[in-house]
C-alpha cells in the first residue's frame, strides 16, 4: 500500500512539474549569448550556479536548498532579460530566498554573511530589492517540483520494495550527481522527472540490478515517458557524469579570489625572505683544502700560530704551482684572472668595492 | 577596602617585580622580560681599557702624502706602530690630543691602502696585522642588561669606536686591495687570529658586527687554507649557542657569511656539507631568539635546497619535528620558511614530504591564534604551491578537508572563515567528485558523533533514572521498618499496662 502511494504522489508531482519549468526559449536563449556580451551567457550562468554550490556547501544547507535556488534561477532567466553584472545578485536573492524556504530558522545565515563570504560587490539593500523582485516575478512560487522531488520519490518506491534490500541505492551519491548536472544549463531544459529517471537508471545500471531496473521501467510506464526522450536525456546525463567522475583534477581559476589577510600577517608577508644578499658568492674549488681538511684537525688553535708553515694551506694561491702553467679552468668562475703574474688577486667586477663605500659612510647600521 | 588594582605581595626575584601594564602592541600576556628594568643603563660600555705599562705620548708625523717615495714605507710603518697606541674613551676629555694624532693617522693609512698602489710591501703585512690585532682583539665587555632582548633594547655600542671603525675600514682596505697577496697575509693572518676574529662577532655593537661580517667573507675567500678551519669553528659556535649558552649576537652575521658560503658549493655536495645542514642548521631552528636571524636562516637552508634536491626530506621532517608547540611568533615564521621551501621544491621531493607536512598544515589551520591560521591558509594562494597540491589532490584534500570543515563553522575570527570559504572553493573546482566524497563521508561522520553524543546522554539519564528509584524505595523501606518498630513499641507498652492493670 505504501507503494500504492507514492506511485500516487509521483502523478500528482506529474502533473505540477510544468508549472515549475523555465522557458524553454528563454533558456535557448541564454545559450546563444555570447560570453563578453551584456546579456547572461550560458558559461555565466554555469559559472554562477558552480559557486551557489561552493555557498551551498560551506554554509552546510541542504541539497534541496541548491536545487530550489538554481531552479529560481533558471525561471527567472528563461523569463526576464538580465545584464550579466547583475548575475550575482540575482543568484544570491535566490540562494537566500531558497534557504528561508527550505532551511531551519535558526540555520538561516543573514544576508551580511552571504555577501561577505562570497566577496560580493553589492549591498545588503540590493539584494533585498532583487529578492523582492525575484518573488514578484515568479509569483511566490517557491515551492517548486524539481528532480530531487522525484528523485527521492524514485528511491522511496525502490525502497518500500522488499524484494530486493540487498541491493543499495545510495540517495546520496544521486543527489550529488544530479547536483553536477545542474551545473550545465542544458539539463533545466530537461523535465526534473525525466532527468531523474535518468540518472536512476544509470546508476541502476552501475549497479547491475535487475530488480531495481525493473521497478524503474515500471516508473517509466506509470509516468508514461517516451523512450526517445529517456534515451536522449540519458546519454546527455551518461557523459556528464563521466566529466565529473574523472580522476584528473582542473585546474582552479584562480583569479576571481579576494585574499585578504589582516594587517599583521600582511606586514609578515612583505618582508621577503628573499631579499639579495649583500654578500658575493664565494666558489668552492673542486681541489680546494682536500689536505687542509685532516691536518687542520692535529692542530691545536692555541698558542703558536704553526698552521701558516703547515700543509694546511698548502694551495695558498688559487692556483697551486704545479698548475700554474695550465689554462684557467672553467668551473671555478673567475673569469679575469691573469696567468702570467705571480700572484692572483680576486677580479675587481664583484663588486667588493661599493659596499666598502657604503660601509665608509655607515654610522649605526642596525 | 583594599583597591581591586593593587598587586599582590611578590617576592623580590619573581617576575612581576617592577612589572607593568604592558602596551597594547604586546599580543601575549606575559610580561616581557625588558620591562623589568627600572634602572637606567649606562649608554656606552667599553672593552677593558688596558693600561699600557708606558703610557707613550704621540707626536704627529709628517704627512704620507707629501713623504717622498724613498721614505714612503719607513713612514708607513712608524704610522702603523703609533696606531699600536690605544685610549681610553670612556673619560672623553683624557688624552684628546693623542687621540686625535691617532685618528689622523689611521684615516691616512685607510686613504692609503684605498687609493696607492704598490704601498703593501712584504715588511708591511706583520706591522698592518700586529696594529689590527693589537686595536680589535680584546675581551668583550658582559652584557650591561643580562636579559638583552635584541629587538626590544638599544644595544651597547662600543665607546671606542671613533678609532675602531678606522682600524676595520682599514683591514677591510687592505684585503681588498689589489696588491695583496694571500701567500703572504697567510703567515700572519692564521687560525689563531682568526679564533679571535670569530669571538669578536658576539660584541653587542651591530656596527662592528658589520665589518667583522664583511672582513670575515674575505678572509674565506681569499685565503683558501683556513676555509676549513673556519667552517669547522662556525659550526662550534652555532653549536655552543644552540645547546649550551643560547647567547651569541652574531649568528645572523655569520649566517649571511654561510649563505655566501652555500651559494658556492660544488657538486655533487660534500657529506660534510650535508651533516653541517642536519646537524647545526636545522637544530638551529630552535633557539628561542629565532627572529633575530631567522630571515638568514631560512636563506641559507633554502640555497641547500637548490643545491642538492635530496637534502629536501631531511630538511622539512627536521622542521616537523622542531615544530613550535607553544610560541605562535616562532610558528608563523617556520610556516613563512615552509612556504619559501615550497617554492622551490621539486615535485618527486613533494610527494615524499606531502602527508606529515600536510598534517601539520592541517593543524595550524585550526589554531586558534589567528595568524599561524591565515598564514597557513595562505599558502593556497600561491601558485606553484597550488599546482603541487592539484597533481596530489587525492592525497592532501582529505588531510585536510575535516579540519577545513571543522573550523568553517567554530572559529571566532571572521578573516579566516572567508580564507577558508576560498581554500574550499579551490578543491571544489579542482575534483568536485572527490570533494563531493568527502563532504558525504564527513557528514556521516558528524552524524555518528552525535549519536554517540546522544546515546551517552540517554544513558546517564539513564542511570540517574535508577539512582533516583533506589534512593526512592531504600527511603520507602526505612520508612516501612521505622513504622514497624513504633507499632511494636507501642504494643509492647499496651500489653506491659495491661499487665500492671490485671494486677
Amino acid at each position: 500500500m505504501e507503494v500504492f502511494k507514492l506511485l500516487k504522489e509521483l502523478k500528482s508531482n506529474l502533473e505540477l512539474e510544468v508549472h515549475y519549468l523555465p522557458k524553454e526559449n528563454g533558456l535557448s536563449l541564454i545559450e546563444s549569448t555570447t560570453i563578453g556580451g551584456n546579456g547572461v551567457s550560458a558559461k555565466g550562468r554555469d559559472d554562477q550556479v558552480e559557486d551557489l554550490w561552493s555557498l551551498t556547501s560551506f554554509f552546510g544547507y541542504s541539497t534541496q536548498t541548491f536545487v530550489l535556488a538554481v531552479n529560481l534561477l533558471d525561471r527567472f532567466l528563461a523569463m526576464m532579460k538580465v545584464q550579466s553584472k547583475h548575475l550575482a545578485c540575482l543568484s544570491i536573492g535566490c540562494l537566500h530566498i531558497a534557504v528561508r524556504v527550505t532551511e531551519d530558522e535558526c540555520n538561516v545565515s543573514s544576508s551580511h554573511e552571504l555577501i561577505r563570504i562570497s566577496q560580493s560587490k553589492f549591498t545588503v539593500s540590493d539584494l533585498s530589492r532583487m529578492e523582492k523582485i525575484i518573488s514578484e516575478k515568479l509569483n511566490f512560487q517557491f515551492k517548486a517540483v524539481t528532480a530531487l522531488t522525484f528523485l527521492h520519490l524514485y528511491h522511496a518506491i525502490a525502497l518500500s520494495h522488499k524484494s530486493n534490500r540487498k541491493d543499495f541505492l545510495n540517495l546520496e551519491k544521486l543527489e550529488a550527481q544530479l547536483k553536477a548536472c545542474l551545473c550545465r544549463i542544458v539539463f533545466s531544459k530537461a523535465k526534473p522527472s525525466v532527468l531523474a529517471l535518468s540518472l536512476l537508471m544509470l546508476e541502476i545500471e552501475a549497479l547491475q540490478s535487475a530488480d531495481l531496473l525493473e521497478i524503474a521501467h515500471r516508473i517509466q510506464a506509470h509516468l508514461k515517458i517516451s523512450k526517445a526522450d529517456l534515451a536522449h536525456w540519458r546519454g546527455l546525463v551518461d557523459q556528464c557524469m563521466r566529466e565529473y567522475s574523472s580522476p584528473e583534477c582542473a585546474k582552479p581559476d584562480h583569479k576571481k579570489l579576494m585574499w585578504i589577510v589582516s594587517r599583521r600577517t600582511a606586514q609578515n608577508l612583505h618582508s621577503n625572505y628573499r631579499c639579495i644578499p649583500e654578500l658575493p658568492t664565494i666558489p668552492e674549488g673542486a681541489w680546494d683544502e682536500s689536505e687542509s681538511e685532516d691536518s687542520s684537525e692535529d692542530l691545536s688553535s692555541g698558542e703558536e700560530s704553526l698552521s701558516s708553515s703547515l700543509g694546511s694551506d698548502a694551495e695558498g694561491l688559487y692556483f697551486p704551482s704545479n698548475f700554474r702553467s695550465r689554462a684557467c679552468r672553467p668551473y671555478l668562475g673567475f673569469k679575469n684572472i691573469s696567468l702570467t703574474s705571480n700572484w692572483f688577486s680576486v677580479p675587481n667586477n664583484l663588486n667588493y668595492t661599493t659596499h666598502t663605500q657604503k660601509m665608509a659612510n655607515s654610522q649605526h647600521v642596525l | 577596602m583594599e583597591t581591586p588594582t593593587k598587586l599582590p605581595p611578590s617576592s623580590p626575584s619573581s617576575p612581576t617585580t617592577g612589572f607593568s601594564v604592558p602596551s597594547a602592541e604586546k599580543v601575549d600576556g606575559f610580561p616581557r622580560r625588558s620591562m623589568r628594568r627600572a634602572r637606567q643603563r649606562r649608554s656606552h660600555s667599553s672593552s677593558q681599557f688596558r693600561y699600557q705599562s708606558s703610557q707613550v705620548e704621540l707626536t704627529p708625523l709628517p704627512l704620507l702624502k707629501d713623504a717622498p717615495v724613498a721614505e714612503l714605507h719607513d713612514l708607513f710603518c712608524k704610522k702603523l706602530q703609533q696606531c699600536c697606541v690605544l685610549f681610553d674613551f670612556l673619560d672623553c676629555v683624557a688624552d684628546l690630543k693623542g687621540k686625535e694624532i691617532k685618528r689622523a693617522a689611521l684615516n691616512e693609512l685607510v686613504e692609503s691602502v684605498a687609493t696607492s698602489r704598490g704601498v703593501l710591501i712584504e715588511p708591511l703585512y706583520p706591522e698592518a696585522i700586529k696594529m689590527i690585532s693589537v686595536n680589535i682583539f680584546r675581551t668583550l665587555p658582559p652584557s650591561e642588561n643580562p636579559e638583552f632582548d635584541p629587538e626590544e633594547d638599544e644595544p651597547a655600542l662600543e665607546a671606542s669606536w671613533p678609532h675602531l671603525q678606522l682600524v676595520y675600514e682599514f683591514f677591510l682596505r687592505f684585503l681588498e686591495s689589489p696588491d695583496f697577496q694571500p701567500s703572504l697575509a697567510k703567515r700572519y693572518v692564521d687560525q689563531k687570529f682568526v679564533l679571535q676574529l670569530l669571538e669578536l662577532f658576539d660584541s653587542e655593537d651591530p656596527r662592528e658586527r658589520e665589518y667583522l661580517k664583511t672582513i670575515l667573507h674575505r678572509v674565506y675567500g681569499k685565503l683558501l687554507g683556513l676555509r676549513a678551519y673556519i667552517r669547522k669553528q662556525i659550526n662550534n659556535i652555532f653549536l655552543r649557542f644552540i645547546y649550551e649558552t643560547e647567547r651569541f649576537n652574531g649568528v645572523a652575521e655569520l649566517l649571511e657569511i654561510l649563505g655566501s658560503i652555500i651559494n658556492g658549493f660544488a657538486l655533487p655536495l660534500k657529506s660534510e656539507h650535508k651533516q653541517f645542514l642536519v646537524r647545526v642548521l636545522i637544530p638551529l631552528h630552535t633557539a628561542k631568539s629565532l627572529s633575530i636571524f631567522h630571515a638568514q636562516l631560512a636563506y641559507c637552508v633554502v640555497q641547500f635546497m637548490e643545491k642538492d634536491a635530496t637534502v629536501t626530506e631531511h630538511i622539512i621532517r627536521g622542521l616537523l619535528r622542531y615544530w613550535p608547540k607553544t610560541c605562535t611568533q616562532k610558528e608563523v615564521m617556520f610556516l613563512g620558511e615552509i612556504e619559501e621551501i615550497l617554492d622551490v621544491i621539486e615535485p618527486s621531493q613533494f610527494i615524499r614530504v606531502q602527508e606529515p607536512l600536510f598534517k601539520q598544515i592541517s593543524a595550524c589551520i585550526s589554531s586558534p591564534h589567528f595568524q599561524v591560521a591565515e598564514r597557513a591558509l595562505y599558502f593556497w594562494n600561491n601558485e606553484y604551491i597550488l599546482s603541487l597540491i592539484e597533481e596530489n589532490c587525492q592525497v592532501i584534500l582529505p588531510l585536510v578537508f575535516g579540519t577545513l570543515y571543522r573550523v568553517s563553522k567554530e572559529h571566532w575570527n571572521q578573516t579566516i572563515i572567508s580564507l577558508i570559504y576560498n581554500v574550499l572553493k579551490t578543491f571544489m573546482e579542482m575534483n568536485s567528485k572527490l570533494f563531493d566524497d568527502l563532504t558525504a563521508s564527513y557528514k556521516v561522520e558528524k552524524q555518528k558523533e552525535l549519536k554517540k553524543e546522544r546515546e551517552r546522554n540517554e544513558l546517564w539519564r539513564n542511570l540517574e533514572d535508577l539512582h533516583e528509584r533506589r534512593l526512592q524505595s531504600l527511603t520507602e523501606a526505612s520508612r516501612n521498618q521505622k513504622n514497624l518498630q513504633e507499632r511494636e513499641n507501642t504494643t509492647k507498652s499496651q500489653s506491659e499496662t495491661s499487665a500492671a492493670n490485671t494486677t
